[in-house]
């Protein structure tokens, strides 16, 4: 057992060292004694102090000791130290887009299982998720489709930092094995001070990346200038591929359902607000909101799309656009209508909605290698981690410190109850 | 007469005569020199006859032998109504458990009132109680038992004044056992109007003999008419308790003798019946 506030004893024991001294120097007040000619002895103090050989008052001195070292010992914070380990392992699995094969990452994975240190495994993409079972979750890595999330680095360091301050406590140290291809994509401006949260060496075990796709966005006809739109994706490449974007001013048909599942994105947005038509009457102030992007302005409210994964929501919560997967693409509506006049398609919020419900389905994946600068950062220098160094909050209080509360608590109206009692003594 | 414990101290104290300090204005023959000159046996003092004179008190034989008409003065003796006013406030309930002072005092009060009943005056009792308690004087045989019985039956407590009662004694002689540690002031103020009127007030100045000399330890000394009031009484301030209480028995007791009451201070290591001789004593002195 150890004490998480050790001085918490020292001031108990200061304090119960003073309680006996205030017990030795005790001021007394003399036994009474009815004296009818008590007037005429002078008004002076009612307390005689002297030191005494012995402590007086036993029991209450004895309850006051017992409530100071209680109370100390409980907010010593009492906690029970676990037997240790030599070694334990955290294993963080990248699932993202970005690996070209996950049965090769997976292969990696189960080479780290066969050296006799019980890894922890943690699969991560966008999100870290810890796995309990290691060889049945590599196996169903081994087997699943293509992923098409984003990896994201730093998630996965912070899920192996809480998950070693729970293993730190049964370990001396603490092995971090990361399986990933480190690209660019999976990078972020956090990655160094989350790296920093981990007081160790990571070994890098890189695996292959997927084919760079970040510059795969192409928009299948170019937008007419005279398009609310087309600010929005000035910069976007025109081309007629399989995996272009295509953007239908009218409700969308079967061909564009058959072209989406070949890998396109058909995104049907057929309401363009106009001032001199009908559905003008449409055009309110409201907003919209995508990701971080709420856009407030004069739009036009059209038929709320249904169904689908929803990608940008009115201010009243209804969906204003969403999307469906098909095939190997996906298809999206969009139920807002723009008005020609005004700045609207000039704002860069707006821009940057437009952008997000253009973009081609699969995730662009910028799946080019981080430099051996990232990898130099990332891999640290030094052994692993120590688990004294991951160990912070990992040691149980232990079920005494209510215990000794409560101890403490009976004591106090122990003391209570005989100071009563001495008192009527006393008069 | 059922005197119970008291058989002892009734014995030492018959024979004891307790005169009155002044002549008394009563006219029932007792044993205290009257105001009044009548036809009793004793014989005072000739005096020339004057007119209204009652002619069977014309000695003859002076006459005969003097040719001049003298009438013949006697010496009436009358009874004296005696009252035994008794401080039973808290004060007296001293010291716990053994009470002396009640003790004392209640031994005091009972021979008083024997040696004057003994003497043929009518005696009677008022307690200063929490529940006073009033005994008009009488001269029959059973009011010392009546007496005896009403001391036992009171417990000392509270602070009932004495003052009033002193006011309202239908007695020319009363006399007060008291510690004075209640009403003093008042006391006195009562005592010398009953005096300035010709009556005779004797105060028994009762106090235990631990109130002159309390324990030696370091106690705390509580009031028991005022409990609030507690003091230390240890070797610092026992000095000073001691000069504090002498200076206050000297004034009281000058403070009531020139009041022109009968002042006698006493304490409980004196026996009862050798203060009531003493008083007794003293009275005769006076009265001499």
């Amino acid at each position: 057992m150890s004490f998480l506030v050790p001085w918490a004893l020292v001031i108990g024991g200061v304090g119960a060292a003073v309680a006996v001294l205030l017990h030795l120097v005790a001021q007394q007040r003399p036994a009474a004694y009815l004296l009818p000619t008590a007037r005429f002895i002078p008004d002076r103090h009612t307390l005689v102090r002297r030191m005494a050989a012995r402590p007086r008052d036993l029991l209450l001195l004895a309850l006051r000791v017992l409530l100071l070292l209680s109370a100390a010992a409980a907010f010593a914070r009492p906690v029970l130290a676990p037997h240790r380990g030599t070694r334990a392992r955290i294993v963080l699995l990248d699932r993202s887009a970005a690996v070209a094969s996950d049965t090769e990452a997976a292969a990696r994975v189960r080479a780290l299982l066969t050296d006799g240190v019980r890894p922890r495994l943690i699969l991560f993409d966008s999100t870290a998720t810890p796995v309990s079972d290691a060889r049945a979750a590599l196996d169903s890595v081994a087997h699943a489709e293509p992923a098409h999330a984003a990896g994201s680095l730093s998630g996965a360091l912070v899920a192996a930092r809480r998950a070693a301050t729970e293993i730190a406590a049964e370990a001396d140290s603490v092995e971090l094995v990361l399986v990933s291809p480190v690209t660019v994509g999976e990078v972020d401006a956090a990655l160094d001070s989350v790296r920093a949260q981990w007081p160790g060496a990571i070994a890098v075990a890189r695996v292959a990346a997927r084919a760079d796709t970040s510059r795969s966005w192409t928009l299948e006809r170019s937008l007419p200038a005279d398009d609310v739109l087309a600010p929005a994706v000035a910069g976007v490449r025109v081309a007629a591929t399989p995996g272009a974007v295509r953007l239908r001013r009218a409700p969308l048909d079967a061909g564009d359902s058959a072209f989406a599942r070949l890998g396109g994105t058909a995104v049907g947005w057929d309401t363009i607000a106009r001032w001199d038509t009908t559905t003008a009457s449409k055009l309110s102030a409201n907003a919209i909101a995508m990701g971080d992007d709420v856009v407030v302005a004069t739009v036009g409210r059209g038929a709320s799309p249904e169904g689908g994964r929803v990608l940008a929501r009115w201010a009243d919560g209804s969906p204003a656009a969403v999307q469906q997967e098909l095939g190997a693409g996906c298809v999206r509506e969009v139920g807002f209508a723009v008005p020609l006049a005004g700045d609207l398609p000039l704002r860069p919020a707006f821009q940057r909605v437009v952008r997000g419900l253009l973009e081609p389905c699969r995730v662009a994946m910028r799946n080019t290698l981080a430099d051996a600068s990232v990898l130099a950062r990332l891999s640290g220098t030094g052994s692993a981690a120590r688990g004294s160094a991951l160990a912070d909050g990992a040691r149980r209080p232990t079920p005494l410190v209510p215990w000794l509360l409560a101890f403490a608590l009976l004591c106090a109206v122990a003391e209570l109850a005989v100071r009563a009692r001495g008192r009527r003594e006393a008069a | 007469m059922t005197a119970g414990p008291y058989g002892a101290l009734l014995d030492a104290v018959r024979g004891v005569r307790w005169p009155a300090v002044r002549r008394v204005a009563g006219a029932t023959l007792g044993a205290h020199p009257s105001r009044l000159r009548g036809n009793s046996s004793e014989f005072s003092e000739f005096r020339p006859y004057r007119q209204g004179d009652d002619p069977r008190r014309v000695d003859w034989r002076l006459l005969a032998r003097s040719d001049r008409a003298y009438v013949r003065l006697t010496t009436d003796r009358a009874t004296l109504r005696t009252a035994i006013l008794v401080d039973a406030s808290a004060s007296m309930a001293f010291p716990q458990p053994a009470l002396t002072k009640w003790v004392r005092a209640r031994e005091i009060a009972v021979a008083l009132a024997a040696v004057a009943h003994a003497e043929g005056d009518p005696v009677g009792l008022a307690i200063a109680a929490e529940t006073p308690f009033t005994l008009a004087p009488r001269a029959r045989r059973s009011v010392i038992v009546e007496m005896i019985r009403a001391l036992d039956a009171t417990t000392p407590r509270g602070d009932t004044a004495l003052a009033p009662l002193l006011a309202a004694a239908r007695a020319p002689r009363v006399a007060v056992v008291t510690d004075l540690l209640g009403d003093a002031g008042a006391l006195l103020a009562a005592a010398r109007l009953r005096v300035a009127g010709g009556g005779e007030v004797t105060v028994v100045h009762l106090l235990a003999t631990e109130e002159l000399d309390p324990p030696s330890d370091g106690l705390l000394a509580v009031d028991p008419e005022q409990p609030a009031l507690r003091r230390t009484l240890d070797r610092t301030t026992r000095g000073a308790y001691a000069r504090a209480l002498s200076a206050w028995l000297e004034e009281t007791a000058d403070a009531f003798r020139a009041a022109g009451v009968w002042y006698v201070r006493a304490d409980t290591s004196e026996p009862a019946a050798h203060l009531v001789r003493r008083i007794a004593l003293e009275a005769g002195g006076r009265a001499g």
